[in-house]
């Protein structure tokens, strides 16, 4: 293009425009102020107009209502009306045309669906489920040597559901599944579809979007559980609407990030915007469409598994009651299906992505992705037009009907063996084994160990040592120093807006009544994150400069990344028991690898040039580190504190469910007492604290605009 | 090229393909108060400061001829790219006249619009724009695909014109498996396969390198010769502009500086800015024997070597270092004038340039 594009003008400075009011000695003052303001960075000159902000409000604030923790007289109970809502709610749910019209055919639809399809994965059989399972991974593989690894992957999966005797609840949490992940993905498509194509509703969607990926799974399920009560459609619509957010996301950045020149070319050879959509757009955005469906699948996996907490059934529920009276070994039966299947999962859609995205480009082996291939270059058979571009058409025709058959063949075959569902003389129990190891631990490595002292030790010692200081020093600081430290934070962070909305998201925590609880939540949020950053960015340095660490982590973290936040609450219950400790190590583990892959990303990425010029003057390799490489990461840095804080908040909430306490443990009691009303408060203020942490915390490029 | 120098006989014989009155693009808020308006007059930065806008193309007016290359030459950020984005309304003009064999595009509803994409303007990217996840043959026949022909016959198209640009072989190949000059070949493929009226060029080989990119011109001139298509064609480089193009318009700031044969811009540049453009340009091979020519004197009628009128100065000179003598102009038997060293030397030093002979602009 030969036009520069107009950039917008220039607003006007304001320290520039109008004439300063006052005498001329007051313009002196002023301009001397001015000159010392304007040669202060950007943010200490917020921060000082903070400061100047807080020296009027602060003392009539602390006058009015005290300086102790969050003031009464600033209270609003809510929990009355939301309990007597919920009533009505129960009494009107037959009654109300809302519910009789509406929401009850949601309800019944969903569960009709989920029902169908349990019903015809207990059609196919334990034989025709994997089967199915096996060579729709192969098909996604490529049916290559690549699609036998991912093939190999789902076989394992289906056969460790059976032979830890998981095979029925795994059926149930697959059925979920299904439903829940075609219903998000096209919710999710259709959504990104019009952010793609619309400016107007990529501007409304996106701050929707940025919000739901920062709140943690378990503030979704109070709402749903109120309208629909506890079950599987409230499950269903909550694993629907947290797993859709990536689909929408990926869509619409797929659709945005088609080369230009592509659509002009459709454009300038007469496409209509459908046709251009079709041949152009959706083609060219078939990576992100995949990375989309990978995400929302995993997303909505993570999801079926918590829900079971509001009565979803399948291995989550397994896991939720063995987890209630600390059966680990009951729990970890159920857990490692989970694993596995949350690995077949990933595995498959990302085969098929890489299948799907890659072109089949000279450095790519050819022949792996097209398997039926009659040698380097197409036949001539009688008109090559006739045959030209059949062939990937025929390997696709080929597997396809090869995975058919092979499904009703391996139907026919159990039905005629007479197995429906998994043979019980296949099935190992582990819980026993499991057991016997968690009270050998119990003994042995929970305290007493010579030097070490023990993990309890350790638990209690954190607890009493980290976590309870932090907390009382939160919940006894005055309630107006904390909204002035986030405001000052997410206004180093942000804009001006940011630290409005952080300062005004902790204060409805306060005006909500769970200040003091919010204030433990968050002792253990930043308890766990302080740990999850000094482990993460020391393991991602080490990964960034030592090869060998890097390749070994590598597997580990992509399972790790894979995992149900759920799963991680099993080992650390058998390591540390239940407590603030263990949901805090759970926290931690879920965290880590994105904080390790984020650091060893951005170091990995800086500038080659800078690094090679620092290396050319002599920098040792701490030099480098120090000077160069980390003040260069400073982006991933900050992204990676941002995840961090998202991750652990999440968890942390979670952790609820193993001695938690706090907010986490208020979802729960809520839930299980049928108490909405404490629920939903504790879930309104963990989204507010969500919000506070995700806004304190915004990396660099979300504050671009802001001069 | 055949043509350069029957222009002013042909303005009245060959219909205009495109004719362009007053055309402007004007970027930013309230675009169509800024033409003709004072506001036009100001600098760029003052009146972006002002208004926010930008003028890309600034009160342009020419005519493409039936069957020649029209090429629009300026560097970066003159509004070239834009100006022929404006003929086919890939980028909607501000204001002014645009007529393609007549008919007012700027009046057109959608359906026609695209009609006018499909089958009469086909243009030919600098960044080839091709669909990464098509075959070769997909990708040339992929104009007709939108015009809705059907499989078979859109292929046994296709491969026609893949034959034409000299890709045979690769039909089956994606396009990230070509070097950059072959998948130019198949942007070309794609615009022929419509077989349009008029191709339009985008500067579509300044992203190769200078070998592919001699090939690509002869290609684009042997096509041109082969069909007579009638071509605009855009371009920051000036040797591919006078190798290419029958007429050309020198462009900047959005506006045409002057239009007119190779011959006329490098032998009576407008102004000091084209004169500048065109300073390096060895003129003995763009200029010809009639415009560096005089009046025959008594005698010179007979003697000496014959030369055409549009041979250029390095070809007459060639004759007259051989023979010794001046050369004759001759045109059908008929004498038009005279070259003789001076003139010849005068041509090679730059030295006729005070006195322009041709006009202007069209």
């Amino acid at each position: 293009m030969s036009t520069t594009i107009p950039t917008k003008p220039d607003s006007p400075n304001p320290e520039k425009v109008g004439s300063p009011p006052g005498g001329p000695e007051t313009a002196g003052a002023l301009a001397r102020l001015r000159a010392r303001l304007s040669v202060m960075r950007p943010a200490s000159r917020r921060l000082t107009g903070l400061a100047a902000l807080a020296m009027v409000l602060v003392p009539v604030a602390a006058v009015l209502w005290g300086s102790d923790s969050w003031p009464g007289a600033l209270g609003v109970d809510i929990s009355g009306p939301l309990d007597d809502f919920s009533k009505w709610i129960v009494d009107n749910r037959d009654t109300s045309p809302v519910f009789l019209y509406f929401l009850l055919h949601i309800s019944n639809t969903s569960v009709d669906a989920v029902d169908g399809v349990y019903q015809l994965l207990d059609f196919l059989g334990w034989t025709g489920v994997t089967a199915a399972g096996v060579l729709l991974a192969w098909r996604a593989g490529g049916a290559g040597r690549a699609g036998l690894k991912v093939a190999a992957i789902a076989l394992g999966a289906f056969a460790g559901c059976g032979l830890l005797g998981m095979w029925d609840p795994a059926m149930l949490t697959l059925a979920l599944m299904i439903v829940a992940v075609a219903v998000s993905a096209l919710v999710g498509f259709l959504l990104g579809l019009a952010a793609g194509l619309s400016d107007r509703v990529d501007r409304a969607l996106r701050p929707v979007l940025d919000t739901m990926q920062v709140l943690p799974a378990f503030a979704y399920l109070l709402p749903f559980v109120l309208i629909f009560g506890t079950g599987s459609p409230a499950a269903l619509l909550a694993t629907v609407i947290y797993a859709a957010p990536p689909m929408t996301r990926l869509t619409a950045l797929g659709l945005r990030g088609a080369d230009p020149a592509v659509l002009e070319a459709s454009a300038s050879l007469g496409a209509s915007g459908w046709q251009r959509l079709r041949t152009a757009r959706l083609p060219l955005a078939r990576k992100e469409l995949l990375l989309g469906l990978n995400q929302t699948i995993m997303m909505a996996l993570s999801m079926v598994v918590i829900a079971s907490v509001i009565g979803a059934g399948g291995l989550g529920d397994e896991v939720y009651s063995a987890l209630s009276t600390v059966d680990v070994g009951a729990a970890l039966a159920a857990g490692i299906p989970i694993v596995l299947i949350a690995v077949w999962l990933d595995r498959t859609t990302e085969a098929a992505g890489e299948l799907l995205g890659a072109p089949p480009a000279a450095d790519g082996p050819r022949a792996v992705r097209v398997p039926v291939y009659f040698g380097p270059r197409p036949l001539r058979l009688g008109s090559r037009l006739l045959y030209a571009g059949r062939i990937r058409w025929i390997t696709v025709a080929v597997s396809t009907v090869a995975t058919v058959l092979g499904i009703v063949a391996a139907l026919v075959a159990g039905k005629l063996a007479g197995a429906a569902t998994w043979p019980d003389a296949w099935t190992f129990d582990i819980s026993g084994p499991v057991n016997d190891i968690q009270d050998w631990m119990v003994n042995h490595v929970h305290a007493g160990v010579p030097v070490l002292g023990g993990t309890e030790v350790w638990a209690s010692n954190f607890t009493s040592w980290v976590l309870n200081p932090l907390r009382d020093v939160l919940q006894g600081a005055p309630w107006w120093s904390l909204l002035l430290l986030v405001a000052g934070l997410a206004l180093l962070a942000g804009t001006w807006r940011t630290a409005l909305g952080a300062a005004a998201a902790l204060a409805a925590t306060g005006v909500l009544g769970v200040w003091s609880k919010t204030l433990d939540t968050l002792s253990q949020v930043l308890g766990a994150v302080a740990l999850t950053l000094v482990l993460g960015v020391l393991i991602g340095i080490l990964a960034a400069r030592v090869s060998w660490v890097e390749r070994t982590l590598r597997p580990v973290l992509d399972v790790l990344q894979t995992l149900p936040q759920f799963v991680y609450l099993i080992p650390v219950v058998a390591l540390f028991g239940v407590g603030r400790a263990a949901a805090i190590t759970a926290a931690v583990a879920y965290a880590l690898p994105a904080v390790v892959r984020i650091t060893t990303q951005g170091l990995k990425q800086t500038d080659p040039a800078a690094l090679e010029a620092a290396r050319s003057l002599g920098a040792t390799g701490m030099q480098q580190l120090r000077q160069v490489q980390l003040p260069l990461a400073r982006p991933a840095l900050l992204l990676a504190v941002n995840q961090g804080v998202v991750l652990v908040l999440a968890v942390v909430i979670v952790g609820g469910l193993v001695g938690g306490g706090a907010l986490g443990y208020d979802v729960v009691y809520g839930l299980s007492r049928g108490d909405l009303g404490v629920g939903l408060v504790a879930g309104a203020a963990i989204v507010c604290l969500g919000l506070v942490l995700d806004r304190v915390t915004q990396p660099a490029p979300a504050r671009r605009k802001d001069g | 090229m055949s043509t350069s120098m029957t222009k002013e006989e042909t303005v009245q014989d060959t219909a205009s393909v495109f004719s362009v009155r007053n055309l402007w693009k004007v970027f930013g808020p309230k675009a169509e108060r800024i033409p003709n308006g004072e506001l036009a007059e100001l600098p760029a930065d003052e009146l972006r400061r002002r208004t926010g806008c930008t003028v890309a193309v600034r009160d342009v007016s020419f005519d493409v001829r039936q069957g020649e290359v029209f090429v629009v030459m300026g560097l970066s950020g003159s509004g070239k790219s834009t100006l022929v984005r404006c003929l086919t309304r890939l980028i909607e003009p501000t204001s002014g006249v645009l007529e393609i064999d007549g008919e007012d595009v700027l009046a057109m509803d959608k359906a026609r619009l695209r009609e006018l994409r499909r089958h009469r303007a086909a243009m030919v990217f600098q960044h080839f724009g091709l669909l990464p996840h098509r075959s070769v043959l997909d990708n040339v026949a992929y104009g007709l695909e939108i015009q809705g022909v059907d499989r078979l016959e859109r292929r046994a198209q296709a491969m026609k014109v893949i034959a034409k640009v000299g890709l045979e072989g690769m039909e089956h190949r994606r396009p990230t498996q070509l070097s950059g000059g072959q998948q130019q070949r198949v942007g070309l493929a794609r615009a022929l396969a419509v077989d349009p009226e008029v191709l339009l060029f985008d500067e579509p080989f300044s992203a190769l390198d200078p070998l592919i990119r001699r090939d690509m011109q002869e290609e684009v001139i042997r096509l041109h010769r082969e069909e007579g298509r009638t071509m605009i064609f855009i371009t920051h480089d000036l040797n591919e502009a006078l190798r290419l193009g029958d007429r050309i318009a020198l462009m900047r700031d959005g506006a045409i500086v002057q239009c007119g044969s190779p011959e006329e811009i490098v032998a009576a540049p407008a102004d000091d800015y084209v004169r500048d453009f065109v300073r390096d340009v060895p003129r003995e091979q763009v200029i010809t024997a009639r415009t560096a020519m005089r009046p025959a004197r008594d005698g010179e009628a007979g003697v000496g070597p014959e030369v055409t009128p549009l041979s250029t100065v390095a070809t007459a000179i060639e004759a007259v270092a051989r023979d010794g003598a001046p050369a004759r102009v001759m045109d059908d038997g008929k004498l038009l004038g005279i070259v003789d060293h001076e003139a010849l030397l005068a041509v090679v030093a730059g030295l006729d340039t005070a006195s322009p002979k041709a006009g202007a602009a069209a």
